[in-house]
């Protein structure tokens, strides 16, 4: 008797107790490496539940398409901060409260321990990295040593590669065209300053791979096919750590950070949360820096770094000199403007067209 | 949501009950708190289902998101075709510079294009405001090495292709009938890796009627004393590309032609040939293109017919050219990065071309046109200056003897809208 009640309390909290599993979208290579064994193994272990981690290269069109058709299978999503911006006033992405994330060990509570105001309600920061210029310092007689080289074809001559994207690269068109970083969005914002970033690109545009995930980058530098490329810091770092004869150049590296998001009108929103809670603890993104060289975003996570690990951060002091933080909140607002003629733009032929209409 | 809420709790309820005498008190409101928290969260979770249900703003959003994807799916056969408009000044012709220019329909076409299954069709029609006339139309199929066999009304491969030209206006190779010309015959096209190649069988000009001079490209017409026309062709060409898929392509090619020439006078076949060898290399932003070419026609004519010429005809014209001479191509063309929003494509470029005739004591006719064409969404202009000597069309020009011997102007503009 007493075992069958047992039975019929079980199976009546079922829900609640039983394992699940859970979709989480992330990147690639180094970075997805670093999150499996920073935290998402030792969370599959300690709730029982399953991840399935899914790779994705930017972008919000999927979580739209997803979300208001109400079949969401990217439950969980890491997003860049202007991208969650974007989905979270489109209203495809929960909001979470910070109030909701474990505070840090100290007692310190996480609205107090997480770094940088919140420019979404709808994401919770994880980690900081960079976009910087990478290349074999072996293939140079004097490597390069500013962004400018990267832009001069005569003393630098070669194929580059840059992420195929306008965040970042119209950026250093500008800085390399002479604008002061602190200016660099008010030139961007105007129609000649666009015109401006446009015509610099312009100029090394026959010499350019572009690349949309982070190990192709790595992987155009291994096989040398391009002489320098942008690069996400943390993935160089990997690539240097398994030997790789590369270096970084962090002259005016462009530095951000994503967030964990939620996408809505997901099936289990509360284990979503209950994921993101578990990777956003201050102890998860310690570890995750084990493994990869981006920037925890909680104090509390930051202070518990060593030094030398520290200062391989794109957040380190010295680094932070001559970095661009990348505006998110400007991004956001300006993507479904510049996108398209990016895009309009990559496509213009750089050869004579074999035909041209008659 | 309240059978939900009734069936938990009524187990809840009954759990609690019967559990009573085997559990500790403290044991059961504990599952009961948990069965209670469950409850609402449901609640909640079918609250917020049904409002958003009613979301007609998502709906119509849905809506849309399928119509995109309805849209987004490649059609087999693709309908096009173009618009286009010309505007020039003529510096030889007096009634040009007196209305200080002058501008027209240029051409009205409609394109066909598609595959269903390896089955190919490739067809145009074009409208002129003096003549309607097929462009080319083809069926084809395509085997499983990508070679293709195309049948009926087809471009000869002969030297630089597409265009032994930049600019809409062309150059000698076409008005003397050895550049984008067409024909009704059989073609097989196949590729490998750096090797192009091409033969072609045709059986006789597009028309199959050679006194009908409404046609698009240049062929041997049956028009006064000449009564050639071109039956039984063999074509071949074959090119190879240096540094092929890099930024860096130079292709090197050569092509022959060889047929027969039907006098319909003397009821006979004269012969007749053309060779051609070609470089076309696109580098970076640069493209530069040579071409050298032979041509011999050796036509059976009926005695008092100048046998030092033949007569070929289109756009409802006909002239006479050299019956045996060298033509000589030498275009370049730089493709200019565009910074402005709208401009999508700037190529501007020089092509020259000249026709060294054999003729005794007759000037060879040279043509150069320099100009830019702009490509802007849809639209496409080219704006050139022409600069023609002893050329069909500029004053008394002649690809034959005659001609004024001087440079003669034309600037022109040409507007067309694709789709």
């Amino acid at each position: 008797m007493q075992a069958f009640w047992a039975g019929l309390i079980l199976s009546a909290t079922g829900a609640v107790a039983s394992a699940d599993a859970l979709n989480v979208v992330s990147w690639d290579g180094a970075y997805v490496k670093s999150q499996i064994l920073g935290y998402i193994r030792d969370y599959e272990q300690a709730s029982g539940n399953r991840v399935n981690v899914i790779q994705y290269t930017g972008g919000i069109d999927e979580i739209r398409s997803q979300s208001r058709a109400w079949n969401v299978s990217w439950e969980v999503i890491d997003l860049e901060l202007y991208d969650a911006i974007r989905a979270c006033n489109e209203g495809l992405l929960e909001t979470i409260d910070l109030d909701d994330m474990p505070a840090a060990p100290d007692g310190t509570p996480a609205r107090d321990d997480f770094i940088n105001h919140r420019a979404t309600p709808c994401g919770v920061a994880n980690v900081a990295s960079a976009t910087v210029i990478s290349f074999d310092p072996q293939r140079f007689e004097t490597p390069p040593d500013a962004l400018e080289d990267f832009f001069d074809l005569d003393v630098y001559p070669g194929k580059r590669a840059l992420r195929k994207t306008p965040q970042g690269n119209m950026e250093w068109a500008l800085i390399a065209d002479g604008v002061p970083r602190d200016k660099v969005y008010d030139v961007l914002s105007t129609e000649q300053g666009l015109n401006r970033a446009f015509a610099v690109l312009n100029r090394i545009k026959p010499h350019v791979q572009w690349w949309e995930t982070g190990q192709e980058a790595i992987r155009l530098l291994e096989t040398e096919q391009v002489v320098m490329s942008s690069a996400y810091n943390g993935r160089v770092g990997a690539a240097i750590d398994r030997g790789e004869s590369l270096d970084i150049l962090w002259d005016n590296h462009v530095w951000y950070y994503d967030v964990w998001a939620i996408v809505k009108n997901g099936r289990n929103p509360d284990l979503a949360l209950d994921f993101i809670r578990f990777a956003s603890k201050t102890e998860s993104l310690v570890k995750q820096v084990k493994y990869i060289s981006y920037g925890p975003m909680r104090h509390s996570a930051v202070a518990m770094l060593d030094e030398k690990v520290r200062d391989r951060l794109p957040t380190s002091e010295a680094h932070l000199k001559t970095a661009l933080e990348l505006d998110a909140v400007w991004w956001s607002e300006n993507l479904d403007r510049i996108q398209p003629r990016f895009e309009r733009w990559l496509e213009r032929s750089i050869m004579v067209p074999k035909a041209l209409p008659r | 949501m309240n059978v939900i809420r009734y069936l938990v709790l009524t187990s809840a309820s009954v759990v609690a009950l019967s559990a009573a005498a085997d559990q500790t008190e403290q044991d059961l409101k504990e599952q009961i708190e948990i069965l209670k928290q469950r409850v609402e969260a449901l609640e909640r979770q079918q609250l917020q289902i049904s409002e958003q249900n009613l979301g007609a703003v998502e709906l119509a959003a849905e809506r849309e998101a399928t119509s995109d994807a309805e849209e987004a799916e490649e059609p087999a056969i693709h309908i096009g075709g173009a618009l286009r408009f010309t505007t020039g000044y003529r510096e030889e012709v007096d009634a040009s510079v007196g209305r200080k220019g002058e501008s027209g329909l240029d051409v009205f076409r409609f394109n066909v294009d598609g595959k269903i299954d390896d089955f190919l069709i490739s067809a145009e029609y074009r409208f002129y405001s003096y003549m309607n006339v097929i462009h080319h139309g083809w069926v084809g199929y395509e085997f499983e090495d990508e070679s293709q066999v195309q049948l009926g009304i087809s471009q000869v491969p002969f030297g630089l292709l597409p265009y032994a030209s930049h600019n809409a206006w062309y150059g000698v190779p076409y008005y003397v009938g050895l550049a984008d010309d067409y024909d009704m015959g059989i073609k097989y096209v196949r590729s490998d890796g750096p090797w192009s190649t091409e033969l072609a069988f045709y059986k006789n000009e597009e028309l199959n009627d050679a006194t009908n001079l409404d046609r698009y490209a240049f062929d041997l017409v049956r028009e006064g004393e000449q009564q050639n026309e071109e039956t039984n062709t063999v074509n071949g060409r074959v090119a190879y590309t240096f540094g092929k898929e890099s930024a860096c392509e130079t292709e090197v090619g050569a092509s022959i032609e060889m047929g027969q020439m039907y006098n319909a006078t003397t009821d006979s076949n004269g012969d007749r040939y053309a060779g051609a060898a070609h470089m076309d290399s696109r580098c970076g932003r640069w493209n530069f293109q040579l071409q050298g070419t032979t041509y011999e026609y050796d036509a059976k004519d009926p005695v008092g017919v100048d046998p030092s010429v033949v007569r070929v005809g289109a756009f409802a014209g006909s002239y006479d050219i050299d019956s045996d001479a060298d033509i000589v191509v030498a275009n370049v063309a730089y493709n200019l990065p565009s910074p402005w929003r709208l401009i999508d494509s700037l190529t501007c470029y020089n092509d020259y071309s000249r026709l060294n005739k054999s003729i005794e004591g007759v000037n060879d006719s040279e043509i150069n046109t320099t100009g830019c064409a702009i490509g802007s969404g849809p639209l496409f202009t080219y704006v050139d200056y022409i600069l023609a000597k002893n050329m069909p069309y500029f004053g008394d020009g002649s690809l034959a003897g005659g001609g004024e011997n001087d440079w003669q102007g034309r600037f022109n503009i040409n507007i067309g809208y694709y789709w």
